[in-house]
């Protein structure tokens, strides 16, 4: 198959653009081609009824911003006419989750109360990368506000499908975002990452994707979930277009109080610096998952696939190999509560993050007679929230209401110190294990089938139980493909490090790239790309 | 029937006088503005925005917090999320301190008019932002989201205070304080202070505190006083006709002068606080706080008392000429221009200045006529090279055309005539063309005297030495 220009990485095709070998538009043009062939039927808010053909195509945007970024790209091009330089992402098309804010442009979370939402302002991370010359494609789908793991809970349907086998999800909540990049439909993507939310879809759709220390990109314009753990990210194919698109959004903001005034390192220059002497860790708590049965509350203990671990164990006789140190039986204790400080917390954060959403300034306002102010409220959130919304609202009011909140909210702070203090044993200098990274597999499985898990909130959010520790304690996380298994479907490895180590990280993740290069699934294609021109 | 006494304690808001908002660039004052002119994505809660703290609004809540000695302003305070819906609250919820505050402890003393001093303690003061303004019309609601943001600094005293007298003497102290510090105009009617009360009643000699009510939505020291009275007599014939106080939250109509309730505290909302993860805590240094600490200006009792006791001034004076910052210091600056009796230059301010003031409806510190000038008018009058009342006539002159007073009297010639020898002259030529006058006075009438000295002042245009001249006239018409 022929390699059209949207399959080019951010390198290249700032590259080529820059040296007038292609041009931006040209670029733009073969995305929205290439959008035109995968997409299938674009997801609205219309009521859904299944269309089997949907189990083929990707459905991952929102909104094709098709006019704007002619726009942007023509400016690209322009610059370059009169010799000026647009940055370091030069014509490279960009697909924002449509959790960021963009100006002019709709911006929805996935959620039928923000339908009609045109914000008047852009996101800080986007409003960089489109100042380092990228092209915004278009919004792309997700969980309303985030809330899930397989894109299943958006407002706007079909749902998206993952490019390797479009009847499995993509992973979410920033599966649009995967499903883009990995359909070529964008060569970069910016996600979010509030438990797994990046790593997670990376790991399903088969591309890089990294969560970023919490502090290391602005959240501001990010329409928050859970605003303690939140942490936007880039998606792309590989770790150079991964360390270009992060290099970019990094760095202090004066919007943001908790952007982190830290220095942003030349990240792509650090990329090939091999791993010899980096002591990387194995931890027994990340291939056996414990977790509470959700019918009886009795902890049980069920290992990772064993495509997972195997390619786990592959991964670490690579960077032995490569001189790195691999150090084994690191305790992370504290692991098996991630997910249910995860449900307290961010149920709590969320439920006041969604007040704003009242029907009175913006948005989704029900247009019926009401009794009173309070009638309005409810029958618009009501109507404008998703199930999954409503769940965790409910769920976030009762752990935080005064007669509740010293037995939930104040214990889940106090556990997620605990899990910060694994991390910070793990990565201490002066400590035993002085671990550079800890390298664990990304998702328990690989990608489920769209409609299997769905409506199990429990059992969703255990699609986490590998990635969620990373948020509570804040550390940055990075997930790189590792083959396929047996289903034919990506997996997925992560390399968890300390925080603002997002430069070692690529690195490792580099030389995994580099040492894996030929290994056979690096050449199979996913699936909706099979038989493209 | 016992004898009752009240228990009162205020909890005030004071809107701090930064330029910009609490959490965002708007301008923060509106008091002129058309609604919906000072907003933005961040204090309209678009989706997605995030609030950054103004450490501007730090450092004056700080200020206040060390003239009130406050127990500690804390090294780390944090915000937390009061979360409650209504339609001028954008965000769904205020951004607000909470467990814990800026500063914890401190006090404010309340000189009585028995020359005693009530100590109010200050229990805890935290910084927090404004809600919007509902304006109600029939069937609809405007929203007007400027105020949304404004940075607000709640004081909650103890229940400390006894009278309503007390609780009115605290707010125009208080108010005296945020001006004299600069940090708030404390405006009442423009809401830059605003004031809610909590009020109960107990036996006098008991030390019980008893289930209070509390006064919302008073706008001004006279109402806040006429409210809590009212509450009062009502708690007494309440107790003393056999019923019960109820926890009431209570409206203060100012139109009617009438307490009605609100609510019930029992059906208070649960407001949900958890810490506000958007912002960090805020970190006060140990250093900076101690360079705040020295350079705290003298407060207004202190300054008072010095006054007294430097400059020999009465109480009464001393009180009017530390009412107010500038006041206090124009006072000392022309004392130290003027080279003289202290008191003297209290009383042309107490009588003159202060009617300069008023008249231009301006303060001490905004006046074109320095202390200097001020300094230089009195010594001209004390030295009789002016009279009294041109000296009154020079300060509306030196404020409206902001020359010297000097300038001015040399350019009108408004200068006192003392010159024996030229009064004399100009008397000799009077007597010689009023013969009958001086018929009179030989005739043993002296009391004509006073008309010879009227023909001298209109000769002289008023600035012939008075006295002088009464000389001159009785040794010329005794001779005659
Ligand atoms: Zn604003």
């Amino acid at each position: 198959m022929n390699e059209a220009l949207c399959d080019l990485s951010a390198l290249e095709i700032a590259r080529r653009v820059k040296s007038g070998e292609n041009s931006a538009v040209q670029v733009l043009e073969s995305t929205l081609d290439r959008i035109r062939n995968v997409e299938g039927n674009s997801p609205s808010t219309a009521s859904y009824t299944f269309d089997p053909a949907d189990l083929e195509k990707i459905h991952a945007y929102i909104t094709v911003t098709k006019d704007r970024a002619r726009v942007q790209a023509e400016q690209v091009d322009r610059a370059i006419e009169e010799g000026q330089d647009p940055g370091p992402l030069a014509g490279v098309p960009l697909a924002v989750k449509d959790i960021f804010c963009v100006r002019d442009t709709p911006s929805t979370a996935g959620s039928r109360i923000l339908e009609n939402f045109i914000s008047p302002y852009s996101a800080t991370p986007v409003e960089r990368l489109e100042a380092a010359g990228a092209v915004t494609v278009g919004k792309v789908n997700l969980d309303e506000f985030t809330f899930g793991s397989s894109n299943e809970s958006s407002a706007f349907l079909p749902p998206v499908g993952n490019p390797w086998n479009a009847a499995h999800v993509p992973g979410g909540s920033s599966g649009g975002s995967a499903a883009a990049v990995a359909a070529g439909e964008a060569v970069i993507s910016i996600g979010t990452d509030t438990a797994g939310s990046i790593r997670q879809p990376a790991a399903f759709c088969g591309v890089v994707g990294m969560k970023p220390t919490y502090g290391r990109v602005s959240r501001y314009g990010l329409i928050a979930f859970a605003s303690s753990l939140d942490c936007p990210g880039p998606i792309a194919r590989n770790t150079t277009d991964v360390a270009l698109a992060l290099q970019v959004m990094a760095g202090s903001d004066p919007h943001d109080a908790t952007a982190a005034e830290v220095p942003v390192p030349d990240y792509v220059s650090l990329l090939e610096g091999g791993v010899e002497g980096l002591r990387i860790g194995l931890s027994p708590d990340y291939f056996k998952l414990k977790f509470p049965d959700p019918e009886t509350g009795e902890i049980r203990e069920q290992s990772i696939d064993p495509d997972a671990q195997r390619a786990v164990q592959h991964a670490a006789e690579i960077f032995a190999r490569a001189g790195a140190e691999i150090v084994e039986d690191v305790p992370m204790p504290n692991t098996h509560y991630g997910i249910p400080v995860y449900f307290v917390i961010s149920r709590v954060e969320a439920a006041s993050n969604l007040h704003r959403y009242d029907g009175v300034k913006y948005g989704y306002r029900y247009d019926g007679e009401v009794e009173d102010l309070r009638q309005l409220y409810r029958i618009t959130r009501a109507r404008g929230f998703g199930p999954q919304v409503k769940l965790r609202i409910l769920m976030g009011m009762y752990v935080s209401a005064e007669q509740y909140e010293k037995g939930y909210y104040d214990k889940a702070l106090r556990v997620r110190t605990l899990i910060r203090r694994d991390f910070l044993e793990a990565f201490d200098p002066q400590g035993r294990y002085k671990l550079d990274c800890l390298l664990t597999a990304t998702t328990p499985t690989s990608a489920f089938e769209i409609g299997s898990v769905y409506g199990d909130s429990v059992l969703m959010q255990y699609a986490d139980l590998l990635t969620v520790s990373a948020n509570h304690a804040g550390n940055p996380g990075l997930s790189v493909p590792a083959g396929l298994d047996e289903k034919g479907l990506p997996i997925g490895i992560q390399f968890l490090g300390p925080d603002f180590s997002e430069g070692t990280l690529l690195r490792i993740g580099r030389t995994y790239e580099m040492r894996t290069e030929h290994e056979p699934w690096r050449a199979v294609k996913p699936k909706v790309l099979q038989g493209l021109g | 029937m016992p004898e009752f006494e009240s228990v009162i304690g205020l909890e005030t808001h004071i809107q701090l006088n930064t330029q910009t908002k609490i959490f965002c660039g708007c301008k923060a004052d509106s008091w002129e503005d058309l609604p919906n002119t000072n907003i933005c994505p961040v204090c309209t809660g678009l989706p997605g925005v995030l609030p950054t703290l103004n450490n501007a609004v730090v450092t004056k809540a700080v200020l206040l917090a060390l003239a009130v000695q406050v127990d500690s302003v804390q090294p780390k305070s944090y915000f937390a999320r009061k979360n409650y819906f209504y339609p001028d609250l954008p965000k769904g919820y205020q951004i607000s301190q909470y467990d814990e505050p800026l500063a914890l402890g401190g006090f404010i003393d309340l000189p009585l008019p028995d020359g005693s001093v009530r100590r109010v303690t200050i229990e805890k003061l935290h910084l927090e932002e404004d809600a919007g303004k509902t304006v109600r019309q029939v069937g609809e609601r405007w929203i007007d989201f400027n105020r949304c943001g404004v940075p607000l600094l709640e004081m909650v005293t103890g229940p400390d205070l006894r009278t309503a007298d007390e609780a009115a003497q605290y707010l125009i102290r208080l108010r005296q304080l945020l001006r004299w510090l600069g940090i708030s105009d404390a405006d009442m009617e423009r809401g830059q202070l605003r004031c809610d009360a909590n009020v109960s009643i107990r036996p006098v000699g008991s030390d019980d505190l008893n289930t209070k009510t509390e006064i919302k939505n008073v706008n001004s020291i006279e109402n806040v006083r006429s409210a809590i009275e009212a509450e009062i007599k009502r708690q007494i014939r309440e107790v003393q006709s056999g019923g019960r106080i109820e926890a009431w939250t209570l409206d203060w109509d100012e139109d009617k002068s009438t307490l009605h309730k609100m609510r019930s505290k029992e059906s208070e909302a649960d407001y949900r606080y958890f810490r506000e993860p958007d912002l960090l805590p805020v970190l006060i240094d140990q250093d900076w706080l101690e360079q705040m600490r020295d350079a705290l200006p003298e407060l207004p009792l202190e300054r008072k008392e010095r006054f007294i006791e430097t400059y020999a001034l009465p109480e009464y004076d001393s009180e009017i000429l530390t009412e107010e910052r500038t006041l206090s210091e124009y006072f000392e600056r022309t004392v130290q221009a003027f080279i003289g009796d202290p008191k003297v230059v209290s009383n042309w301010m107490m009588n003159d200045l202060l009617r300069l003031i008023r008249e231009r409806g301006t303060t001490a510190g905004k006046l074109i006529i320095q202390p200097e000038h001020l300094a230089e008018l009195i010594a001209m009058v004390e030295a009789k090279t002016i009279t009294a009342s041109t000296g009154k006539e020079l300060l509306d002159k030196v404020e409206h055309s902001g020359l010297t007073p000097e300038a001015i009297v040399k350019a009108e010639g408004l200068g006192q005539v003392s010159d024996e020898g030229k009064l004399r002259s100009l008397a000799v030529e009077i007597i010689e063309t009023n013969p009958d006058q001086v018929a009179t006075y030989t005739g043993g009438k002296t009391t004509i005297l006073g008309w010879f000295v009227g023909q001298m002042m209109k000769e002289t245009r008023g600035k012939a030495n008075a006295q002088l001249v009464q000389k001159i006239f009785r040794e010329l018409l005794e001779k005659s």
